[in-house]
């Protein structure tokens, strides 16, 4: 009985799983949706290899409230120390890029404790701290 | 039986629903007009591309480095933004190089909006580039790109 129960609800689920999938293949094909896995997966490792820290420094560091205030009264263009005597060590270093003749920009990420989807970007170009901006991914 | 026949088909149905109402409200790609970009440049220079000097417009000014494009593209040096800039010029900025803009002009096609790192920001025949970065002030000076920038920029990644 049991065996006999069994082998028509089985071909009626292979039925209903095959219809399943022909529909959604329609709806992907005629509502034009992209079914790529490959694409897509290459478009997120080139974003990551453009974002990516080449190093990290200390996993678990990120800025508070008081110490982005007190960045903020830093004018841009002086010394290096006295910004990283406020923003400490960062969580992690972008790849180091030239983008002014005879300069090479360093770049620091420091995540902020108080909204960890933004970071802070700190910009250095040698002994000079030249300024700051926010990133999001 | 037939209740679950019913169910699937209520099932896809909902689901085809979904993906309509998706591709109607959810999917679509964001708005591709971008705000012009203003900036108060700190050199004082008389004519900037873009004026206009007896009739004619400037083309290039002070501190613009001319490429011999030929037709071909420039890409996004990191992820950012390009935005429309006078006449004939677009400003490109990144959230990852914060104190520094370029000014592009020449191109005959722009893409406005958001573009990858290494995505085409234009094509042209010469193209004028002009590297600006930010004052203390909040002005921003025209400066020396570096060769390798320009190299990374002519190059798609």
């Amino acid at each position: 009985m049991m065996k006999e129960f069994k082998a028509p609800s089985l071909v009626l689920q292979y039925l209903l799983a095959g219809c399943c999938l022909l529909t959604s293949g329609y709806l992907l094909a005629t509502l034009n949706l992209p079914f790529n896995p490959t694409s897509a997966l290459k478009e997120r490792q080139s974003v990551r290899s453009t974002t990516a820290c080449t190093e990290i420094v200390k996993p678990k560091a990120t800025l508070s409230r008081s110490q982005l205030a007190r960045l903020l009264t830093v004018p841009e263009r002086s010394s290096r120390r006295n910004v990283q005597q406020i923003v400490k060590e960062p969580y992690c270093r972008l790849p180091n890029v030239s983008i002014r003749a005879g300069a090479k920009t360093e770049r620091e990420i420091h995540p902020l404790a108080f909204d960890p989807q933004t970071s802070l970007v700190v910009l250095y170009e040698g002994e000079t701290y030249v300024g700051y901006g926010f990133k999001r991914p | 039986m037939w209740d679950m026949v019913l169910n699937v088909l209520k099932d896809e149905r909902a689901i085809a629903f979904s993906i309509v109402l998706l591709t109607a409200f959810g999917c679509t790609p964001a708005s591709m007009t971008e705000s012009p970009r203003d900036i108060q440049l700190s050199q004082k220079w008389e004519l900037q591309p873009g004026d206009v000097v007896a009739g004619r417009q400037v083309l290039g000014g002070l501190g613009d480095i001319s490429l011999a494009l030929n037709g071909d593209a420039i890409y996004a040096p990191f992820d950012g933004r390009v935005q429309p800039y006078k006449p004939n010029c677009v400003i490109f900025s990144s959230e990852e190089m914060p104190v520094y803009l370029f000014r592009l002009c020449g191109l005959n096609q722009q893409h406005f909006g958001f573009r990858r790192a290494g995505q085409a920001l234009g094509t042209g025949d010469e193209l004028r580039l002009a590297l600006l970065t930010k004052q203390p002030d909040g002005r921003w000076a025209i400066v020396e790109p570096s060769k390798k920038i320009i190299e990374k920029m002519l190059q798609p990644s």
